[in-house]
């Protein structure tokens, strides 16, 4: 479900490969992205620049593993969102806990 | 002999082309939708975006074999509960046993008659799923006998207001969706919707215990005096941080105190859609929104609240995200903007709910797997 596309030393590029992110799939991808971050220990940059629609399951999911990774004193930065899906990051308020950028070399640079 | 109504996915693994095309052609005449995979390979990188309803799957393959891919397959948390039948050219016992180790519901000889195998699967299926509409049965009736809902039956009478509300399961399974009214004294009601992010039966549990916390935190609000919409929200956030039962889970919150003699709103938001003020009097609409965060994600919610002035003829919309759901060629979307567009038609200077539950039921939102809730609040 999820493919690590690049890994330097500070951050692992990864790219969601998702239509649809809902219920079906969240539990398997918390299970992923908190095994990469525990096994890389690194700040993961996710990618969601195929997924069209994302449920209330799947937001859980994907802030549950941010609060692993802020745990783990790492970092996930999302890149790559459909405007509807920044829409709906924008008005619950997600987007005062994730870092959202337009893409990987700006996430990057951001640092 | 058709399939069950809902088109149920097969996946059939195999390294014969030419068996997996007959396969597929006697399945797809049941009425099945067939996917076919030449390796296990082929089929863990199908699975990770398109689960299937069934794995019939060849023991004999190059590179990685039946009983390597059925370990595979039991280690995934969502593949693993997927009947899976192994399909064989030999009848051995060994592997036999083998297979039925790993939790395979059947194994079938390859020269079977393929209309057989068809009619194994179909009954297979048929069964899962008078098992698992079972399962729900048994627990919708406990909830039933213990009285229990995390939706009311109807809507409060509140002096001065018409309160309305509309809620809709998905497949008539209850989600994580919950309504309530608490009068707490003559001058204040408060009014509850909120949505438990998780998966239909577990959100639904835990929306219980969330439920239990919010009506708790608005009781001891009011008797120590704070009638904060704000201040109930921090300390409903306090608590369920510092639950482990809670651990993980998350949920919005639309939190409104009703003041009767002073005919005001006060409202506090947890990551909940921005609620819709329609104002009678200058005819316009405007989206109210709140800063604070989820429920239950960091210890610091950020509350803050907005008072909202209550004039003859306006009304109020509070909803959940299952309600901007809406179907796409692509398949679904969600829109905030789309939908307070269709309110804006449909609202107008009387009371507008009839209209707006009317638009919903016509059509209804295209969730993927939520339940869909509103409440309107109209200003007599």
């Amino acid at each position: 479900m999820i493919d690590i596309i690049k890994e330097q030393n500070n951050y692992l590029l990864v790219d969601i490969k998702l239509h649809e992110a809902n219920m079906a799939s969240a539990d398997a991808f918390k299970t992923e992205i908190v095994s990469l971050l525990d096994t890389h220990h690194k700040k993961v940059i996710l990618s969601l620049h195929q997924v069209n629609y994302i449920d209330s399951t799947f937001l859980g999911a994907l802030v549950s593993a941010l609060k692993h990774a802020i745990s783990l004193k790492l970092d996930i930065a999302l890149v790559g969102l459909k405007k509807d899906i920044y829409d709906l990051m924008t008005l619950i308020r997600l987007d005062k806990v994730f870092k959202i950028y337009d893409s990987f070399t700006d996430a990057t640079t951001a640092d | 002999m058709t399939a069950t109504p809902t088109l149920k996915k097969i996946l059939l693994v195999d390294d014969n082309p030419l068996f997996l095309k007959m396969m597929a052609k006697a399945f797809n005449k049941a009425g099945f939708e067939c996917v076919i995979a030449h390796s296990a390979n082929e089929a863990i990188r199908h699975m990770a975006t398109d689960v299937p309803h069934a794995i019939l799957s060849d023991y004999q393959m190059p590179i990685m074999n039946g009983i390597e891919f059925r370990k595979y397959v039991l280690k995934q948390p969502l593949l693993k509960d997927i009947p899976f039948i192994f399909l064989t050219d030999f009848s051995d016992k060994d592997l036999v046993i083998t297979g039925l180790g790993l939790q395979a519901i059947d194994y079938v000889l390859k020269d079977t008659p393929v209309s057989v195998i068809v009619t194994k699967l179909y009954n297979l299926l048929n069964t899962v799923s008078k098992q698992r509409e079972l399962s729900e049965m048994e627990v919708k009736k406990a909830a039933a006998a213990l009285n229990i809902r995390t939706v009311p039956q109807k809507a409060p009478d509140i002096e001065g207001y018409e309160i309305n509300f509309w809620h809709q399961t998905f497949q008539d399974i209850p989600g994580g969706d919950f309504i309530d009214f608490i009068p707490v004294t003559d001058r204040f009601n408060f009014i509850i919707l909120g949505d438990v992010m998780g998966k239909k039966w577990m959100a639904w549990f835990l929306s219980f215990s969330f439920l239990s916390y919010i009506r708790a935190a608005v009781r001891f609000g009011v008797s120590s005096q704070e009638y904060s919409p704000a201040g109930i929200l921090a300390k409903v956030n306090e608590i369920i941080c510092g639950d482990d039962a809670l651990k993980d889970i998350l949920a919005t919150l639309s939190l409104l105190m009703v003041d009767k003699e002073t005919n005001q709103i006060t409202y506090a938001g947890a990551g909940d859609l921005p609620v819709i003020h329609y104002q009678a009097k200058t005819k316009k609409f405007e989206q109210l929104r709140c800063s604070g965060l989820l429920l239950g994600m960091f210890a610091d919610g950020q509350y803050d609240e907005k008072q909202i002035d209550m004039r003859s003829g306006d009304q109020l919309f509070i909803f959940t995200d299952g309600i901007i759901d809406y179907a796409t060629a692509d398949g679904a979307k969600s829109d905030y903007n789309l939908f307070t567009a269709q309110l804006e038609k449909l609202t107008g200077s009387s009371n507008s709910f009839n209209k707006v539950k009317q638009f919903l039921i016509q059509h209804p939102p295209h969730t993927v797997v939520d339940d869909s809730s509103i409440i309107h609040i109209y200003k007599k």
